[in-house]
């Protein structure tokens, strides 16, 4: 641990994504090595089908670790290409989370204009606001400007047929794809007294927790089914393996309490509450996509390699992160 | 040269970064034999969307179909559409129609719309003259007015298209060895399901039975950029490719158009 501390901030950071990208490593090639085995015994019907029921499960997995890799990955670009580049990048992930989001809400012509507005003024508005460390114009410059703008220029358009559905998706597609997103580099770029320039490491605090969380709940969930709490919502969401989950986030917080800012006690309700968000969010996010009658942002189900959409990667970060910036800036008063 | 390939580069990465113009191939893979796409029309964006989901082999023998009277308004637009697209421009207003074509429109039944209102309703027209020409030409000796006329040859049929005739440049292309891209409702569609065919593919499908048509389905386009509109919003977009569709012997126009458009219409659910 005294070498640890006896390395400078940039080392230590280096340090982290090594042991993380190691971590990832490990789990990957284990994985990998399972899907190498055969199933035996294949002529029992029984046997199949449990064997098909196996590689379902595999391959849910599969998809976490992704990811997780996807994750890490930019949390190391951002964290090697500085704090613009990082913005900017964050930026992106917004753009294209908030571009699903639009596409699989139908429009009408009459929301031309506030498309046009979303996309080209409030997204990048917002992360300049964030560049520029703006905090207490950034939290309210959406729900409080933005709120009323939008719809003003969707009545200028004159097409009154299902306005307020309308306006609520657009709004609600902004909130979590814009507003959430701009919260993870608002707090790379947020300064506890004492630990300047160390926000990667918060960042990657909120990441692996809530990552932690999700991930314990999927596999307690499958490892010990329940009744599922809404089946129409979520077949996976137990309250068990919820509560689980959210403990494991917790604990994964106190053992990587280090890295932050926090006493053991702050860690470990800053990542619960994290936890909670993050697993809520991601259960709020299914309910929409059940409601579009899709199980996944990515282009209904169309595109060629099956993957999913952006948006399921990042949904549980969304709700995570605003609420994760809001309760560290009032409780340490920053 | 070098700044039409700066553009389309730039082209490229905007329409990707707007749309992610994905290309999903489901009837037929993508391969560089002559084909003739034809897809739903719904924006002007409709030919930059196929022209970027395509791979780069295919663009370079694939030219679309673009109106000419809204594609040479400005130099700008002409010059995209020739160096960049390599697009095949086709008249929209209508030269005055020969009496023959009235007459086989007439004959077609409702098949044929009146040549001054659609887009591209004088390639119907006249396309129907073009096979009443091809008819009077490749007959043969006096044919009985019952018995059914014998069938032209292909190459009858593209010998006697005009050089005035709206399709002569498509031919022009095909023969060329040239694909194209056409959309044969001949002028944008507002509702979801696309207006009906006009005759060209058809006559296209009899000159050139060697050249596969392939149905598309361009899906999202219009809310890019609605009709009217300058600033395109990003929504992602596909181009769904379908199994190729065969002009069956002695298979009449306007069965033939129906199930082509029945085959565009299927790959939008899929």
């Amino acid at each position: 641990m005294d070498f640890l501390r006896n390395l400078s901030t940039t080392q230590q950071i280096g340090a982290l994504f090594v042991v993380l990208f190691g971590l990832l490593s490990l789990v990957t090639a284990y994985a990998f090595a399972q899907t190498l085995r055969e199933g035996h015994g294949t002529d029992d019907a029984a046997e199949q089908a449990r064997h098909e029921a196996h590689q379902q499960e595999w391959r849910r997995f599969w998809s976490l670790l992704k990811t997780s890799w996807f994750m890490a990955t930019i949390f190391w670009v951002s964290w090697a290409l500085g704090d613009t580049v990082a913005t900017l990048l964050f930026a992106l992930v917004a753009f294209v989370a908030l571009r699903e989001f639009i596409t699989l809400s139908p429009t009408r012509r009459g929301d031309h204009r506030s498309l046009v507005l979303a996309f080209f003024v409030v997204l990048p508005l917002q992360f300049l606001l964030v560049g520029l460390r703006k905090f207490d114009l950034f939290t309210v410059f959406i729900p409080v400007y933005v709120f009323l703008a939008l719809p003003a220029v969707s009545a200028l358009a004159n097409d009154p047929q299902r306005f307020l559905e309308r306006n609520a998706k657009l709004q609600w597609g902004i909130m979590v794809c814009v507003y959430g997103m701009s919260h993870v580099p608002a707090l790379l770029l947020l300064d506890f007294p004492g630990h300047e320039g160390r926000g990667a490491f918060l960042v990657f605090y909120l990441v692996v927790v809530v990552q932690a969380g999700v991930i314990a709940q999927h596999l307690l969930g499958q490892r010990f089914p329940h009744k599922p709490v809404a089946p129409q919502v979520s077949q996976s969401f137990q309250w068990l393996s919820w509560l689980t989950g959210i403990a494991a986030g917790g604990v994964a917080g106190v053992l990587l309490s280090f890295i932050t800012p926090f006493k053991l006690g702050q860690a470990l309700g800053m990542s619960l509450l994290a936890c909670l968000a993050g697993s809520l969010g991601h259960l709020v996010m299914k309910a929409i996509k059940r409601d579009r009658g899709i199980t996944s942002w990515g282009m209904q189900g169309q595109s060629v390699t099956g993957a999913g959409g952006l948006l399921d990667r990042v949904d549980a970060l969304c709700f995570a992160a605003p609420v994760f910036f809001h309760s560290a800036r009032w409780y340490f008063g920053l | 040269m070098l700044l039409s390939k700066l553009m389309s580069l730039f082209l490229l990465t905007l329409v990707r970064f707007l749309t992610g113009a994905q290309a999903r191939w489901y009837g037929c893979p993508p391969k560089a034999e002559q084909r003739i796409y034809f897809a739903n029309h719904q924006s002007h964006a409709d030919l930059v969307m196929i022209w970027a989901a395509l791979p780069q082999e295919l663009r370079s023998i694939t030219r679309p179909i673009a109106a000419r009277d809204y594609w040479t308004k400005t130099p700008f637009r002409q010059w995209i559409t020739t160096a960049v697209f390599n697009a095949v421009y086709v008249t929209r207003q209508t030269a005055p129609a020969p009496p023959a074509a009235a007459a086989a429109a007439a004959d077609g039944g409702a098949a044929a719309a009146p040549p001054a209102t659609g887009a591209m309703a004088g390639l119907s027209a006249l396309s129907a003259a073009v096979a009443d020409a091809a008819l009077a030409t490749a007959g043969g000796p006096d044919p009985v007015p019952e018995a059914l006329p014998p069938e032209p040859t292909p190459e009858a049929l593209r010998a006697a298209v005009r050089p005035d005739d709206p399709l002569a440049p498509l031919v022009q292309a095909l023969e060329s060895g040239d694909s194209i891209v056409i959309f044969p409702e001949g002028t944008r569609g507002h509702g979801d399901e696309p207006q009906p065919f006009k005759s060209g593919l058809y006559m296209l499908a009899r000159m050139f039975p060697q050249v596969v048509l392939v149905p598309a389905w361009i899906n999202n386009v219009q809310r890019v950029m609605p009709k009217g509109e300058v600033v395109p919003v990003p929504i992602l977009c596909s181009v769904t490719f379908g199994a190729p569709v065969m002009l069956a012997p002695g298979e009449e126009r306007r069965p033939f158009l129906d199930r082509a458009r029945a085959a565009v219409i299927a790959l939008r659910d899929i």
